[in-house]
C-alpha cells in the first residue's frame, strides 16, 4: 500500500502527480469510469433497474395465475406498443407462449442482471477496496469492462423482447433439447430471442470472470498494512469466497452456452438426441447422438454455486450490520471464515441435486443427496453465528438492522424448506411444484434482497454523504416483510398439494380436466386455489411497497439528513474512516490497520468501539501481533 | 493515482497484481476447457454411431504440435532477453513466436477449409459415402445437369450459373408467402431464379388490407361494392394502392406482381389491423368479465365463467377491422423450375416448405445428389446389423450402393485385401479393426484404382496393404491429382435415397461439432494471444525505455498465456486427430 497512499498522506488534496487531478469531464467521470465507487454505483442502478423490470414480468405471469381468461389490465399494459399487444396477448389475455416467455425472461434477469451483479458487483465494488484499505481495484480499466460487458450482456437480453420470435421461453435454465429447437423456425438465427438469450449469457459470463479476477487480484494483493487474512471483514472474505465460485463455476456454463450456440447456429447436435421428433418441426434434421444430460450437467455445475453467489454478498452485508448495531463483535467470526470456504467448497459437489428427475440412478443420486445434506452445516454455522451475535446486544433497530435482523428468519425458512427437498425420495413428489418456488424465492427474495436493502440503507450515508429517511424505510420496509410472506408462503402449501410451476393459467386447464385428482396425503389442487388471488395481489401491492424505497433513494440524495461525521455508525471498519463520499483513491492518510475487524464494546478501551485504523496507545499492551511483518 | 504492486511484487505474496491475475484467469479456462473436454468424453462414451477414429490429417496437426511447443520456447527467449536487457533478441524471439502462430493458424485453416468443401451423404440405408459435389445447372427447359468429368475448368460465366449438384428442383406452380414470417433474402432469391428462366410471379386474386375500421363498410354489400369499384379503376396498373380516408388501407390487384416491397408494404398494413383488432377485441372482453362477474351469484371458479364468455364479432362490426389475408398467394403462368440448397427446403408430396414457411407448390423434380466419392464408411451397417442380430456382410451385400457395378468390382478387391490382411494379423493373434474391414478410404480407392489399371487380380501381392503406413498419404486426398480423380468414382445419389446430408461441419455428426467447437476456441486463444504478444513487440518500446521491468513482468504474464494455450493443444492433439 506504500506509494499511493503515502501520496495521499499530506492532506486531502490529491497532489501526488499534480497532472492527474484537474476535473474529468462528466462522460468519463460517470459513464466510462474506472473509479471503484463510480462502477458499483453503476452496477447497483443498473441492477436495480434490471431487478424492476423482472418484478414487472412477475406480476404480469401473476395475473395470469390469478386471472387466467381475463385480459391484462390496464395499469400493466399502458404502455406496451398496440403491435407488441397484438403480437403477445390474445384479446389482451396472456398467452401460454407469452407466460412461458416472461417466466424465462424473470428468471434470467432476476438472477444473473439483478441480483448478482446487485450483490457482488455493486457492493463488492463499492466496499471491498474501501473496506481493505486499497486506493482502487488492482485492473480499473479491466473493472470498466467487465461493466459494460455486463451492460451489454443486459441489453441484448432485453433487447430480445423486441425481436419477432420474442425472448426466450424455454424456462431460465434453457434446457436442451426444448432450448434447442425452440425458435428454430426463424432463418436468421441471430434475430431469434432463444440465440440472443446465449448470446447476453456469453457476454455476462465474460464479464463476471474478468471481475472475479480483478475482485481476488485486489483482495490477495492489495490489503493495507497490517490487515492480515483473520483480520479481514467478514464481507471481504466473503467476496473472496464468491469470487472463486464466479471464477470456477461460471465457464462450465459458458461451454453449456458455446455448445448451445453451436447446435443452434451450425446445426450441430450436442444436446440433440438421436431421432428426435417434435410437433412443431417433425423429425429434427440434425445428426442426433447428442446428451441432454449434458447439458443439464453442465448448466447446474454452475447452478449451484450459482445459488451462494447470490447468498453470500447478502450474507456479508447482514454480517457488517449486525455488530455495528449490537455494538458487539460478531460471534464466531473465525468459525464462521472457516464455515464460508468449506461451503464455497462443497457447492462444486451437489450440484445433481437439481437432476433427481433424470433417472441419473441411485449411486449418483445417494452422493449428491449426502453432499447436500452436508452443505447444510455450514450453512447453519453461518446463520447461528449471526442470530447468536445478537444475544445480549443493546440493538440499535435503525434501517438497516431492520432488514438485517428481518434476514435471519426469512433466510432460515428458505433454508429449512430445502431440507426435504436435499432428499430424493421426496424431492420426487416436490420436484417442479409450487414448493420448490416457494423454497428458492424464501432465499432469494426476502431473503437475498433484505440482506442487500440492508446493505444499500447501510452504506448510503458513505456514499451520498446523507442518510436515508427513517419514516419511508419503515413504509418500505414492513409492507414488504407481510407482502413478501403472503406471496411465497402459499407457494409452499400449493406446491404440497401438488401445484405445478409451469402452470400458466393458475391450474385452470388442470382443474377443468381432472378437478377431483388428488396427491398422497388426500389434498387436491382445488382446495388451495383460492390462495391465487391472494399471491397475486401480495405481489402486486409488495410492487407498491417498493415505491417510499424509490423515492427515499432519490430524494434523500438531495434532501435527506447530513451525516454527523464521516463515521455515522460509530463502526470499525476502513471504509468509514475516508471523507464521505470517498474521493478518486480513497484515502487520505497512510492506512495502518491494528486489530480485527469488530472491536466493539471493549472493557480496556474508552468508548464502544475501537476502529481498525486507530493506532493504539503508546502505554497500551499490543495484542494479537501480527505474526510476520507485512508489506 | 498508481495502483500499487503493478509491476514490483509484494513482499508477503511474492506476486506483483498481473500474475496473480493471469494465474486466476487460466484457472478459470483450466474449467471453460475442462468443461469441453468432459463433453468430449460424455458424447464419445454415449455416441450411437461409429465414432470417427483417426479422420483428420495427422500430418499438419504434428507440425502445429511442434510449431506451438517450439513458439513456447521463444516466447521465454524474449522475457529472458527483456530481463536482460536486450531490446534486439527480445525482438528477435517474440517475431518467431508470433510468426509461429501465424504457421499454426495458416495450417489450420488450410484444414478447415478443406473440411468445408468436403461432402458427406448418409443414406436411407446408413452407407455413407464422403467427397466432392459435382457442379451442376438447370437448362433452359429447366432440367439439372450434372458435370461429372474434371474437364477443363468451367469459365467465369459458366460458374455464376452452377451450384453444388446438392439442390432440390421444385417445378414451382404457386407460392404461398406468410406475411409476418416471410424472410426478403428468400423472397429475393426466388425473384431472381424464376427471372433467369423468364417468368415472374403474380398475385392470384384481389388482396385487401384494411387498415383502418373507418375504411371499412360495415354492410357487406357496401363493402362488395367498395371493392368493385377499386377493382374497376385500379385493376388495370397492376399496382398496389393505397385507400381509405388517411390512406391506411391498400388494395393489390389480381395479377400484380411480385416484389419483396410488396410483401413489405402488405405486411405493415396487415400488422395494423391486427394491432385495432386486438385493441378492441380486449376492451371488449374486458367488459364482458366486468359483467359476468357483477351476474356471478354463486361465487363460480373462473375457469367455470370462462366457458360463457364469447367475443361476438358481429356485435363489434364498428371497431374491429376485416380479417386481412395473412398470407399471400402467387403462381407462375406455367411451372418453373427452382433449385433449393437440401438443407433449406422440406420437400412434399406437391408442395414444399421453406424454412419461413413459404410454400412451394409444384412436384418435386428428379435431382439427384452428385458425388465424386472418395470413400465409402459401411462400419454403420455392420453396427445397426449387428444390433438386429444379422451378418453384416450379408446385408452389406443387399445394400443400394452394391447396383453400382464400379463400387461392386471396389468391394470385391476390398475383401480380398481385407482377407489378407486378417491372415496377416492371425499370425500375431490379432484381428483387423472396424476400420479395416468396413471402411473404405481414398488412399484404398487410389490403390484399387491402380490394380484395376493395371488388370492386376484382387487380392494381388502387388497392391498396397489396407493400412497405410504413419505418414503415407497424410495431408488427405488431393483431388487436382489426374490420377486420382479417376480413383474416385461418381454416383447420382436419387433424392429419396439421401437420408442425412451435410458438409464436413459441425452438422456432420458430434465428433465433428466438438472438433471444431474445440479447435476452434483454442484458435481463438491463439489469435488474441498473438495480438497481446504483437503489442509487446510492436507498441511497447516507449514503455521499455521508461520502465522495462514492467514490460518483462507483461511479457510474462503473455508467455504464461502462452504455456497454456500449447498445453491444450497438446491435449488436443492426441484426442482429435490420434485416438
Amino acid at each position: 500500500m506504500s506509494s499511493a497512499a503515502e501520496a495521499h498522506a499530506s492532506d486531502g488534496h490529491h497532489d501526488d502527480h499534480g497532472d492527474h487531478h484537474h476535473e474529468l469531464p462528466f462522460w468519463k467521470k460517470y459513464i466510462f469510469s474506472t473509479d471503484h465507487k463510480v462502477i458499483g454505483i453503476q452496477y447497483g442502478i443498473t441492477a436495480l433497474l434490471f431487478l424492476a423490470f423482472g418484478f414487472y414480468l412477475m406480476m404480469v405471469m401473476r395475473w395470469s395465475i390469478a386471472y387466467p381468461h381475463e385480459p391484462l389490465p390496464g395499469w400493466m399494459s399502458w404502455f406496451l406498443s398496440d403491435d407488441w399487444k397484438a403480437r403477445w396477448l390474445q384479446d389482451g389475455k396472456v398467452t401460454g407462449e407469452t407466460y412461458n416467455m416472461f417466466g424465462a425472461m424473470h428468471g434470467t434477469i432476476m438472477v444473473f442482471l439483478g441480483i448478482v451483479p446487485l450483490g457482488f458487483a455493486a457492493f463488492g465494488n463499492f466496499v471491498t477496496p474501501l473496506q481493505i484499505g486499497a486506493i482502487d481495484m488492482a485492473f480499473p480499466k479491466l473493472n470498466m469492462v467487465s461493466y459494460q460487458l455486463y451492460l451489454l450482456g443486459g441489453l441484448v437480453m432485453i433487447g430480445s423482447f423486441f425481436v419477432e420470435s420474442g425472448a426466450a421461453k424455454s424456462g431460465w435454465t434453457n434446457y436442451s433439447p426444448l432450448a434447442g429447437f425452440a425458435d428454430s423456425q426463424i432463418v436468421n438465427q441471430f434475430l431469434a430471442g432463444q440465440t440472443q438469450w446465449l448470446l447476453g449469457m456469453v457476454f455476462l459470463i465474460s464479464s463476471s470472470l474478468l471481475g472475479a479476477v480483478n475482485f481476488l487480484t485486489t483482495i490477495i494483493n492489495l490489503r493495507a498494512r497490517g490487515l492480515t487474512w483473520m483480520r479481514l471483514p467478514f464481507f471481504v472474505w466473503a467476496m473472496l469466497v464468491t469470487g472463486f465460485l464466479l471464477l470456477l463455476a461460471f465457464p462450465p456454463l459458458e461451454v453449456a452456452a458455446i455448445m448451445q450456440l453451436m447446435d443452434r447456429t451450425a446445426g450441430s447436435s450436442f444436446f440433440v438426441p438421436s431421432g428426435l421428433y417434435t410437433k412443431t418441426a417433425g423429425l429434427l434434421e440434425a445428426s442426433g447422438s447428442g446428451s441432454p444430460l449434458l447439458y443439464q450437467h453442465l448448466f447446474w455445475f454452475l447452478g449451484h454455486p450459482e445459488v451462494y453467489v447470490l447468498l453470500l454478498p447478502a450474507i456479508a452485508c447482514v454480517a457488517e450490520i449486525i455488530p455495528t448495531n449490537t455494538r458487539k463483535p460478531l460471534w464466531g467470526y473465525k468459525s464462521m471464515v472457516y464455515a464460508v470456504i468449506v461451503l464455497g467448497f462443497l457447492s462444486f459437489i451437489v450440484w445433481a441435486h437439481h437432476m433427481y428427475l433424470t433417472g441419473m440412478g441411485p449411486v449418483v443420486s445417494n452422493f449428491f443427496q449426502t453432499t447436500t445434506v452436508l452443505i447444510s452445516i455450514p450453512s447453519v454455522i453461518l446463520l447461528t453465528s449471526m442470530l447468536i451475535s445478537l444475544w445480549g446486544g443493546s440493538i440499535r433497530f435503525n434501517q438497516p438492522m431492520l432488514w438485517a435482523a428481518a434476514f435471519i428468519p426469512m433466510f432460515g425458512i428458505g433454508g429449512l424448506t430445502g431440507l426435504p427437498l436435499a432428499f430424493n425420495l421426496v424431492d420426487l413428489h416436490l420436484h417442479d411444484t409450487y414448493y420448490v418456488i416457494g423454497h428458492f424465492h424464501y432465499v432469494v427474495a426476502p431473503g437475498v434482497l433484505f440482506g442487500l436493502f440492508a446493505g444499500i440503507y447501510h452504506w448510503y450515508p458513505k456514499i451520498t454523504g446523507r442518510h436515508m429517511s427513517n419514516f419511508l424505510g419503515h413504509l418500505h420496509f414492513w409492507p414488504s416483510l407481510i407482502f413478501m410472506n403472503l406471496l411465497f408462503f402459499p407457494m409452499l402449501v400449493q406446491g404440497m398439494a401438488g401445484f405445478h410451476r409451469r402452470w400458466y393459467n393458475g391450474g385452470d386447464a388442470y382443474l377443468s380436466k381432472a378437478s377431483d385428482s388428488v396427491n398422497i396425503f388426500g389434498n387436491t389442487v382445488a382446495e388451495w386455489l383460492w390462495l391465487n388471488p391472494v399471491m397475486s395481489w401480495a405481489a402486486w401491492l409488495l410492487a407498491a411497497a417498493q415505491i417510499p424505497f424509490f423515492i427515499n433513494f432519490w430524494a434523500s440524495i438531495f434532501i435527506g439528513k447530513k451525516i454527523k461525521n464521516d463515521n455515522p455508525w460509530d463502526a470499525t471498519t476502513l471504509e468509514w474512516s475516508t471523507p464521505t463520499p470517498p474521493p478518486h483513491g480513497n484515502f487520505t492518510y497512510d492506512v495502518n490497520v491494528y486489530r480485527g475487524p469488530y472491536e466493539y464494546s471493549r472493557e480496556d478501551h474508552e468508548g464502544d468501539f475501537y476502529p481498525q485504523w486507530e493506532a493504539p496507545k503508546r502505554d497500551e499492551p499490543a495484542e494479537e501481533p501480527a505474526k510476520k511483518p507485512v508489506a | 493515482m498508481e495502483i500499487p504492486y503493478t509491476f514490483t511484487a509484494r513482499k508477503d505474496t511474492g506476486l506483483f497484481n498481473s500474475k496473480i491475475g493471469i494465474w486466476l484467469f487460466l484457472a478459470s479456462e483450466v474449467m471453460l476447457f475442462g468443461g469441453l473436454f468432459s463433453g468430449y468424453v460424455f458424447l464419445r462414451l454415449y455416441a450411437d454411431y461409429p465414432w470417427p477414429e483417426r479422420a483428420l490429417p495427422v500430418l499438419p496437426g504434428l507440425i502445429n504440435t511442434f510449431v506451438l511447443i517450439g513458439s513456447s520456447v521463444t516466447v521465454v527467449f524474449a522475457w529472458a532477453s527483456l530481463k536482460m536487457r536486450q531490446w534486439g533478441r527480445f525482438q528477435f524471439f517474440m517475431g518467431i513466436t508470433i510468426f509461429c502462430a501465424v504457421i499454426f493458424m495458416v495450417l489450420k485453416g488450410l484444414e478447415y477449409n478443406a473440411k468445408w468443401h468436403h461432402q458427406a451423404v448418409r443414406l436411407d440405408d446408413f452407407t455413407i459415402l464422403e467427397g466432392h459435389t459435382h457442379a451442376a445447372e438447370l437448362d433452359e427447359h429447366g432440367h439439372l445437369h450434372i458435370h461429372h468429368k474434371h474437364g477443363a475448368e468451367p469459365t467465369e460465366e459458366e460458374k455464376e450459373r452452377q451450384f453444388p449438384a446438392n439442390v432440390v428442383v421444385v417445378e414451382a406452380e404457386e407460392i404461398d408467402f406468410t406475411l409476418v414470417r416471410a424472410y426478403k433474402p428468400y423472397v429475393e432469391d426466388i425473384l431472381a431464379k424464376a427471372k433467369e428462366r423468364g417468368a415472374v410471379p403474380v398475385l392470384v386474386d384481389h388482396a385487401f388490407f384494411y387498415g383502418s375500421p373507418k375504411d371499412l363498410p360495415i354492410d357487406p354489400a357496401e363493402r362488395k361494392k367498395l371493392e368493385d369499384q377499386l377493382i374497376k379503376s385500379h385493376e388495370a396498373s397492376k399496382e398496389a394502392v393505397r385507400f381509405g380516408d388517411k390512406k391506411d388501407s391498400l388494395y393489390i390487384p389480381k395479377g400484380t406482381h411480385l416484389t419483396a416491397d410488396l410483401l413489405d408494404r402488405a405486411k405493415g398494413v396487415y400488422l395494423d389491423g391486427r394491432a385495432i383488432n386486438g385493441e378492441v377485441r380486449t376492451e371488449v372482453l374486458r367488459q364482458l368479465w366486468k359483467d359476468a362477474r357483477k351476474a356471478d351469484k354463486e361465487g363460480l371458479p373462473d375457469f367455470k365463467l370462462a366457458e360463457g364468455i364469447q367475443i361476438d364479432p358481429e356485435e363489434h362490426l364498428t371497431g374491429l377491422v376485416a380479417e386481412a389475408p395473412a398470407a399471400l398467394n402467387f403462381k407462375f403462368e406455367k411451372p418453373v423450375a427452382l433449385h433449393f440448397k437440401r438443407s433449406l427446403i422440406r420437400e412434399g408430396d406437391g408442395s414444399s416448405k421453406l424454412k419461413d414457411d413459404t410454400i412451394i407448390k409444384g412436384a418435386v423434380a428428379s435431382s439427384p445428389l452428385g458425388l465424386a466419392v472418395d470413400a465409402v464408411d459401411l462400419r454403420w451397417v455392420a453396427q445397426r446389423a449387428r444390433e438386429q442380430d444379422k451378418v453384416p456382410e450379408t446385408v452389406i451385400e443387399g445394400l443400394w450402393i452394391m447396383e453400382n457395378p464400379e463400387f461392386k468390382e471396389i468391394w470385391e478387391r476390398h475383401s480380398a485385401q481385407l482377407a489378407i490382411l486378417e491372415a496377416k494379423l492371425k499370425e500375431d493373434g490379432r484381428e483387423p479393426t472396424e476400420n479395416d474391414k468396413y471402411r473404405i478410404d481414398w488412399q484404398d480407392l487410389v490403390a484399387f484404382h491402380r490394380a484395376h489399371e493395371k488388370h492386376l487380380e484382387p487380392g494381388s501381392p502387388e497392391v498396397p496393404g489396407l493400412r497405410p503406413g504413419m505418414f503415407e498419404g497424410i495431408t488427405g486426398p488431393n483431388h487436382k491429382i489426374e490420377e486420382n480423380q479417376h480413383a474416385f468414382f461418381s454416383i447420382d445419389i436419387p433424392n429419396e435415397k439421401v437420408g442425412f446430408e451435410s458438409l464436413f461441419t459441425p452438422k456432420w455428426n458430434n465428433y465433428y461439432a466438438i472438433y471444431f467447437t474445440l479447435t476452434g476456441l483454442h484458435g481463438l486463444h491463439v489469435v488474441g494471444g498473438a495480438l497481446v504478444l504483437c503489442y509487446y513487440l510492436f507498441f511497447s518500446k516507449g514503455l521499455y525505455r521508461r520502465n522495462p521491468e514492467w514490460l518483462a513482468n507483461r511479457v510474462e504474464i503473455g508467455g504464461l498465456f502462452w504455456h497454456f494455450v500449447d498445453l491444450v493443444w497438446i491435449f488436443l492433439f492426441p484426442i482429435l486427430y490420434l485416438m
